[in-house]
């Protein structure tokens, strides 16, 4: 029994638990049902099947596994006109990056289970948020390709432009309960979800993950009938499997922290004690939380085409910052009045 | 400071027609295509100035086949599948007008069945070319949605060209004097449901491309051909009629049916990547009109042979036989060495992207003496080289896909 | 003339939530397409069309109807028909004579079917299916003797469903199992 004890303690230690095993297999398994969902509910819209062939009796659920098996198994060519060491590096650390913030969040309200001190974890969970992109900017310039570098350029002007007002956006929630805390913005939710109290700060929010993480047919950088793929243009392989999987596990990430500030978190259930009750089961809540947003996400690619970079950034500027802004102005109002 | 390209200086060596050009060093020079997931067959290279296009330089020739040249070499109707493999998803378009030229060097006039059989498969061919022309523009703006309802909903009409040809894409179904097969019975009732069916689609494209207000600013504004420029450009086309241009082979020299089936000619006056894509909305709408028109005249009139009197009084009984029971049209053995007496003609019809001319010169042999085709596709071309310049990289896809450019019918 | 050249606007967006509406549609009929997908595709090792009997698949020869007129490879665009030399016992008088006969070349063929329209004795007619792979060029080009029977259907015979498509008001297209008539 106690054997049995350890491991579950050895797991459930909230830097294993949250980085190993909700970061990087979690977000896995989650990003496989999203591309797969992903993939037929587009297929739906669009009158096709889907995927269908590698398992037609599930649907083609495992088409992800399959797709990251030939991945693995390619080739990996590092052209000679490259910045090798960047070239290669570049998308590892984008990729760690990207899931990085899971392991800075609460996923429930027993600070026994908390991987970090929580006072300030809003920030660091946005700030480490905003890191990732740099490398994708850095693996398009060393790829030394002109598509590449376009392709990076564009990374610059969106992620500018939107990673600012997601940030503005999910502080609106802490600017609500006057706390960085990530605990107590999912508490003072217990009763009523941001999402209804500053709808316009979710909106924005929402759109601006949604351009941030540059998934089809957002994904204005890697634009394909001008830039080839953007900054990864040059990658093949793995490497090129890891790019792309970069900007779900970062959606993955951002949705969590949307989950968090929005949608109450863990919210209709209340942690108790010992490990199923404080642990597991508010953390599967907020996951599914998540994996609903990204539902979301993924369903507007069936809908919409790409906005030209202009009209992004204008739209971004002129229509999502105010918002963004406005909801900040709504949360602070709110915390005056002090509706929660 | 600038640089030279395309060589050193060689307008020193007095090279007559060598390309030299300044261009300044920060422009930025992207080639897009041959091998592009945007571009199809052929090279843009474009310079860019952060992210504005200043120059761009279409670069054709990619899949150039010497159809000119190779027809010299075949028997008449030989080039008809021959021509057809400029615009496959458009092949009666493109082919009509041969045809026509070949007629008038033989003095013969298609029966009017025969005639009304061409004229519908033309319709259907052009809201298939229109759709696969949608499809390609909205996957070009990220909207891949539209291309795959609209390569979904071309299906129904390549259906139809199926039943009523016998073939999904290469019909060869105009034949100097005539078409190569009458209706099947339940074709009218079928053709009748389709027009249905796309009235009531039609609205639905509208909702998720054309008043999508992400793909409307994409569109709107995008691509500006003013009136004056576009006759001077000389397109042709929906890209000519976008730009509010009345011109319309059909309109202009109706061949075939159309001096009688009804239809309106949608002219818009914007002349901006929209505009384009409502000409060919608007098209498809009247084209339905056109199909149901031309069903109905076939189905009044009664079954006879789409073939010239001429070719068809003397054909064997075997030749009825397998008409009455299967509406084909067999072909006389002569047809293989048919000989057109000398003369030449020229004879234009409207495909969905434009315009096509055939001029055919025969010295009254076998093969022609000379076969020149201007292909709509050509003709647009050029908007590449004076419209795109001042648009942005993204507006590239959109100027491409709205005019609608198809490599293989220009490079011919 | 009955046709004429009608002069059309564009709708105008104004206001500021003129896109509202726009964005509303499209997401709506997004949705609706979610729930009820109307789609038509064929799974296609499993299920084939049984295409109409005008279909111009490949082409057969009957034999005894043929006169070795050439017409067929005279007429053929693409150069896939040619004839050969065969010396042939006549089944009336007995005498072995040379006689020309068709072959074809798939590698050429483009199935436009001038061949079938242009037999004066109707001794060419087509299979309704061309869904056959070779493994190899040579097989591609068939002698005499494949000619003269009906290529075997490989889907057909590995058990694929035969299906139809009728043109539908409502979803375009609808898959409706072939009836059991079989096909000779």
């Amino acid at each position: 029994m106690d054997v049995v004890k350890l491991i579950l303690d050895i797991i459930f230690y909230p830097p294993i638990y949250q980085l190993l095993l909700i970061g990087l297999v979690g977000s896995l398994v989650v990003v496989i049902f999203i591309l797969w969902f992903e993939r037929k509910a587009t297929a739906r819209v669009q009158r096709r099947l889907g995927p269908y062939h590698v398992a037609p009796r599930v649907a083609g659920f495992p088409q992800l596994v399959a797709d990251l098996v030939r991945y693995a198994f390619q080739e990996v060519i590092i052209p000679r006109t490259v910045d090798a060491g960047i070239f290669i590096l570049a998308p590892i650390v984008a990729t760690i990056l990207s899931i990085l913030p899971i392991a800075v969040v609460p996923l429930t309200s027993n600070p026994g289970y908390w991987p970090v001190p929580m006072d300030y974890s809003v920030l660091v969970a946005l700030a480490i948020s905003t890191v990732s992109p740099i490398f994708l900017i850095l693996a398009g310039w060393a790829s030394n390709n002109k598509f590449s570098i376009i392709g990076g350029v564009r990374e610059a002007f969106v992620i500018t432009a939107y990673e600012l007002i997601a940030i503005l956006s999910i502080l609106a929630a802490s600017a609500t309960v006057l706390s960085f805390n990530f605990v107590d913005v999912v508490e003072a939710q217990s009763r009523i979800w941001f999402i209804i109290l500053n709808p316009l700060a979710f909106l924005a929010a929402f759109l601006a993950v949604l351009m941030a993480t540059s998934g089809f047919p957002f994904e204005i950088p890697e634009s394909e009938n001008e830039v080839v793929a953007g900054p990864f243009t040059e990658y093949s392989g793995l490497l090129y499997g890891l790019n792309m999987g970069a900007a779900y596990m970062k959606r993955f990430a951002l949705s969590i922290l949307m989950a968090l500030a929005f949608l109450g978190g863990w919210a209709p259930y209340t942690p108790g004690e010992g490990i199923l009750s404080g642990y597991l089961i508010p953390s599967i809540i907020v996951i599914a939380k998540a994996t609903v947003l990204m539902m979301a996400f993924s369903f507007t690619r069936s809908v919409y085409g790409r906005f030209r970079l202009d009209q992004a950034l204008d739209g971004a500027w002129r229509l999502v910052f105010p918002m963004a802004i406005l909801g900040f102005g709504l949360a602070l109002l709110e915390a005056y009045l002090g509706v929660v | 400071m600038s640089v030279w390209v395309y060589g050193e200086q060689k307008s020193d060596l007095k090279i007559e027609g060598a390309i030299a050009r300044r261009i300044a060093e920060d422009l930025y020079e992207v080639f897009i295509g041959p091998q592009h997931p945007g571009s199809g067959h052929m090279r843009i290279i474009i310079r860019v100035d952060g992210d504005i296009i200043v120059d761009a330089d279409p670069d054709m020739g990619y899949v150039h086949r010497t159809m000119e040249k190779l027809s010299e070499g075949r028997e008449w109707i030989k080039n008809i599948p021959l021509f057809e493999r400029m615009a496959i998803h458009d092949a009666c378009n493109v082919t009509v007008s041969y045809v026509i030229a070949l007629e008038r060097i033989l003095g013969i006039e298609p029966p009017p069945r025969a005639r009304y059989l061409r004229t519908l498969l033309c319709e259907i061919n052009r809201i298939a070319a229109h759709l696969y022309g949608f499809g390609i523009f909205g996957v070009f703006m990220g909207h891949s949605t539209m291309y795959m309802w609209s390569f979904a909903d071309r299906e129904v009409m390549v259906e139809l060209a199926e039943k009523l040809t016998g073939a999904r894409l290469t019909h060869s179904y105009p034949i100097p004097g005539g078409a190569r097969r009458d209706l099947p019975q339940d074709f009218p009732d079928q053709a009748r449901k389709a027009v249905r069916y796309f009235r009531r689609r039609l609205e639905e494209y509208r909702k998720i491309f054309l008043d999508n207000p992400v793909m409307r600013s994409r569109m709107e504004g995008v691509g500006v051909i003013p009136k004056k420029v576009a006759a001077e450009l000389g397109v042709v086309g929906p890209v000519a009629r976008a730009s509010g241009i009345k011109y319309d082979a059909r309109l202009a020299e109706p061949y075939d049916a159309y001096d009688e089936v009804e239809f309106e000619v949608p002219v818009f006056e914007e002349g901006d990547a929209l505009a384009r894509a409502w000409v060919k909305f608007e098209e498809i709408k009247q084209s339905l009109r056109i199909i149901e028109q031309a069903v109905d005249w076939l189905e009044k009139h009664q079954r006879e042979a789409p073939m010239h009197p001429k070719f068809w009084e003397r054909s064997p009984p075997l030749w009825k036989k397998v008409f009455e029971a299967e509406g084909r049209v067999k072909l006389l053995p002569l047809m293989a060495n048919l000989k057109l007496p000398p003369g030449k003609a020229m004879a234009r019809s409207e495909t969905a992207r434009g315009e096509i001319v055939y001029y055919v010169e025969s010295d009254g042999k076998t093969t022609p003496y000379r076969v020149r085709i201007v292909s709509p596709s050509a003709r647009n071309a050029i908007v590449f080289k004076y419209i795109v310049p001042g648009y942005r990289v993204m507006d590239l896809p959109t100027i491409y896909g709205s005019i609608d450019y198809f490599p293989p019918e220009a490079d011919r | 003339m009955t046709a004429r050249p009608v002069v059309k606007r564009l709708v105008k967006r104004k206001g500021l939530f003129a896109g509202f509406k726009g964005n509303v549609d499209a997401i709506t009929l997004g949705l609706k397409y979610l729930v009820d997908p109307k789609r038509f595709t064929l799974i296609y090792p499993n299920e084939y069309i049984k295409l109409d009997p005008g279909y111009r698949g490949f082409i057969v020869l009957h034999k005894e109807k043929c006169i070795n007129c050439s017409s067929c490879a005279r007429i053929c665009p693409a150069a896939a028909m040619r004839m050969i030399k065969r010396q042939e016992q006549d089944p009336k008088t007995g005498k072995v004579k040379m006689k020309l006969w068709p072959v074809i070349n798939y590698q050429r063929c483009i199935f436009c079917g001038y061949c079938v329209d242009v037999c004066p004795t109707e001794a060419l007619y087509t299979v309704p299916y061309h869904d056959i792979v070779y493994e190899n060029m040579a097989e591609m080009d068939w002698g005499l003797e494949t000619f003269t029977r009906p290529p075997e259907h490989p889907v057909e015979k590995e058990g694929g469903i035969p299906v139809k498509y009728i043109v539908d008001e409502e979803r375009g297209l609808v898959k409706v199992k072939a009836e059991g008539e079989e096909g000779d």
